[in-house]
């Protein structure tokens, strides 16, 4: 666009000393979420990297990890005109030079106030990501509180005659190319992408070269220059690359067709009668296969849990310290892996029981010592598998669960009745309760029980439950039982007629062909059979569903006893088929909303069998 | 962006022939042609399984699995007030992209077989008669008149309009 150069030069010549708005760059929508999705993975590193450093205060590779992090962002954040960004890099920056060269002593306090300035970071992304949703880009204000506070540290040092008091925009051997860039921009408007991408490049080869101290290479023209992208992923290293989720939720979409193709054609009837030793083997090659390829899909999307427990671990240093406690967070089992849906569903539920355990579970420190206790407490988050399930648990060794204080609380409340007789499980359940708390036991902030409701909430989404075990003087135990995947569930196939339908397994009891004098009706309409001594109601999938079926009488057909909501019912269908893993599928938003239907599932012909939604069904028919 | 300043010379209404003008897929059902845009098809297949769905009206006949995506499908005979007609093997499926106000989406429909090709041109192309009595036929684009056939050119969004397409879903019974 032949306007766009011209608008450009004339800018340049009335204000040349304004480089800001000359860098054509800056303002590249693509080359800025580039960045904030960039800065954001360092921050989050950094971060880390920070909370290991508290620990050990003398740890190198923390200080060279974390140097490296905000030397990237300055660097991008210069060549992109992101000032007050480039700023706060460059001080925290300074005060991490100095302490990799010994001259300053890494204290709490340098750490709160990178953390400080790690979150002013954040921030400022998020103020960039808005902007660029709106359109209008606005550069975040420079914070000279912040710089201040940074460049006050590397002031008591003394030593900080190199580094220490450099104004702000330095021209240091760093960034001289990207500070460089505007100028030639000015001069020659059509090749600043040119230039722009060598600038990108070198820098990446600068920072790629930080970690090994090596002196800078003789700049030469970069043979390959891809442009911005080349030389991020550089910085990153080659060891992962980002793939849109929707691309690869297709991927497993189609591998999961793959494997039913490949089991049909393994079936087929006209294969079965006189296979060839040839063929036959060059099949099961292909099953094998097939099954490898849909395991990595299915892997793909996995991803380990310590991401989320790392993110846990900021939170218990702020709340230790505003809450003058003392806790140490001890993490395990941080490699195993999640479902991506599952991870970023759990953040918040998870914060919650921390929050609940280091405000409310922990002690003081001088009341841990009177009780015999050590003055540092524990919290621990162990993430494993158990018997096809991902089990997170969230324990501390604080003062546990006050048993008579919920009891009265819950009869305060009218959960219970006053001469309830509960076991322990039973009041321990109680703190999930909505709006249970039992506030003035403890802190200003909240009572323990507060948010308990919307974590089991969150719980029960994924398919999952949770259990809460306490000790008085010893510890509070919350136990989190999870699906492996949100995509794939367990199922029953059931036929009813002509149709198939695919039953939840994990809300399932029993199953039983039951004999005639145990089906009994109320008021001639509604039927009951007698499952085990009690009294269960009888639903007709075929009535519910208006589908034909082959058998009209209980006794003939077969129950499945199924919970939905706590409550048990019988469940009618024809005949059980068998038991398949399928993939869930919506229907579509034009069929969201049908009632006993929660999804749809290709089955292993290719046909597309309904999953049941019990809960729907058997509330529909009640209402009936 | 010398494009931009180009003015406008059509009229309105010969733009919007202009619109109509184009490549139409032809399909039969009873003893009427219809014919929809080619651009809307995504792709023709035999009949096939459908899985039924309960508690959706009469002509919707279920699902089916296109290559692992779950789409609705309709029975057009049905949405029309057309007779029933046992499914044959020249019954097809036309997998057609519709606009609904979430957005675009994938449905299968039933006719009872598919024809040919068609480029219309603006002339081919007259607007929907008159019928009186306040019949409204907004989902008809117009009739085309091929060799003494008239096809009916349906705007196929239209036929599943908003309404429709959220009713699939919203019966509950």
């Amino acid at each position: 666009m032949p306007t766009d150069s011209e608008k450009i030069e004339t800018i340049g010549a009335a204000t040349p000393e304004n480089s800001a708005s000359l860098n054509p760059l800056a303002a590249d929508p693509e080359l800025l979420s580039d960045f904030i999705l960039e800065s954001r993975e360092h921050l989050t590193s950094i971060e880390l990297q920070l909370l290991t450093l508290d620990q050990e205060p003398a740890n190198a590779e923390a200080i060279h990890a974390i140097f490296r992090g905000f030397h990237t962002i300055k660097g991008m954040a210069g060549f992109l005109d992101q000032d007050a960004v480039r700023d706060v890099a460059h001080e925290v920056e300074t005060i991490l030079d100095l302490a990799r060269n010994g001259q300053l002593t890494i204290t709490s306090a340098v750490i709160d106030r990178i953390l400080e300035s790690k979150d002013y970071l954040t921030r400022c992304m998020a103020e960039l990501e808005t902007s660029l949703q709106t359109g209008t880009l606005v550069s975040p204000a420079a914070n000279v509180a912040l710089l201040d506070a940074i460049r006050s540290l590397s002031a008591p040092g003394g030593s900080g005659e190199k580094v220490g008091f450099q104004p702000a925009a330095p021209v240091t051997p760093e960034r001289a190319s990207p500070a460089a860039l505007p100028v030639e921009t000015v001069s020659a408007p059509i090749e600043p992408v040119v230039l722009a991408t060598q600038g990108l490049a070198e820098l990446a080869r600068e920072v790629a070269q930080v970690p090994a101290e090596a002196p800078a290479e003789s700049s030469g023209t970069p043979e390959s220059v891809d442009g911005p992208k080349a030389g991020a992923a550089r910085t990153t290293g080659a060891r992962s690359i980002k793939v849109d989720t929707t691309k690869l939720d297709y991927l497993v979409d189609m591998v999961g067709e793959m494997v039913i193709a490949q089991s049909l054609v393994r079936h087929d009837p006209d294969l079965a009668i006189g296979v060839k030793p040839r063929l036959g083997r060059n099949l099961s090659q292909l099953a094998r296969i097939t099954d490898e390829v849909q395991r990595t899909a299915m892997s793909m999307r996995m991803i380990p849990v310590g991401q989320l427990f790392q993110k846990t671990s900021r939170l218990v240093r702020d709340l230790s310290r505003k809450a003058g406690k003392q806790v140490d967070l001890e993490l395990f089992g941080e490699d195993t892996e999640l479902d991506r849906n599952i991870v970023e569903d759990l953040a918040d539920p998870l914060m919650h029981m921390v929050r609940n355990s280091v405000d409310h579970g922990i002690e003081t420190p001088e009341e841990r010592t009177r009780n015999g206790k050590p003055a540092t407490a524990r919290v621990t988050l162990k993430a494993g598998h158990q018997a096809g399930q991902i089990v997170i648990q969230v324990s501390d060794d604080g003062r546990g669960l006050n048993q008579a204080k919920i009891l009265r609380k819950a009869i305060e409340k009218g959960l219970i009745s006053a001469d309830a007789q509960l076991s322990e499980t039973e009041i321990f359940n109680l703190i999930f309760h909505p709006g249970f708390s039992t506030a003035d036991q403890i802190t200003d902030v909240s009572g323990r029980g507060v948010g308990m409701d919307v974590v089991r909430k969150s719980v029960q989404k994924l398919r999952g439950r949770i259990d809460v075990t306490s000790r008085p003087g010893e510890g509070t135990t919350f136990l989190l039982k999870l699906p492996l995947t949100l995509a794939i569930i367990d199922g029953l196939v059931v036929g009813v007629g002509g149709q198939r339908y695919i039953v939840p397994i994990f809300a399932v009891r029993e199953m039983l062909k039951p004999p005639e004098d145990s089906i009994s009706t109320l008021q001639g309409r509604q039927e009951m059979a007698m499952v085990r001594g009690s009294l269960l109601p009888l639903v007709r999938l075929h009535q519910r569903f208006g589908v034909k079926p082959r058998f009209e009488n209980p006794w003939d057909s077969l129950l499945i006893v199924s919970e939905s909501g706590g409550r048990h019912f019988c469940l009618m269908v024809d005949e059980l088929i068998g038991k398949q893993e399928v993939v869930i599928k919506s229907l579509g938003e034009t069929m969201a909303n049908i009632a006993g239907v929660a999804g749809g599932a290709i089955l292993g012909d290719g046909r597309v069998g309904l999953i049941l939604d019990l809960e729907g069904l058997f509330g529909a028919s009640n209402s009936e | 962006m010398s494009t931009l300043t180009a003015p406008a010379q059509n009229s309105p209404a010969s733009q919007k022939l202009d619109q109509r003008a184009g490549k139409y897929l032809t399909f039969g059902l009873g003893n009427e042609e219809f014919a929809i845009q080619v651009l809307r098809v995504r792709e023709i297949m035999g009949i096939q399984e459908i899985t039924a769905v309960p508690q959706t009206p009469s002509y919707v006949k279920g699902v089916l699995n296109l290559r692992g995506k779950v789409i609705p499908v309709v029975d057009l005979r049905l949405k029309f007030g057309l007779p029933e007609l046992e499914y044959t093997q020249r019954t097809c499926i036309i997998v057609a992209q519709i606009e609904s106000q979430n957005g675009k989406l994938m449905i299968g429909i039933i006719v009872d077989g598919v024809s040919e090709v068609l480029t219309l041109q603006a002339a081919d192309i007259e607007d929907t008669p008159d019928f009186g009595n306040g019949v409204e036929t907004p989902y008809i684009l117009g009739m085309a008149k091929i060799k003494n056939k008239v096809k009916i050119l349906l705007d196929i969004s239209m036929v599943f309009t908003a309404q429709e397409v959220q009713r699939l879903g919203g019966v509950t019974g």
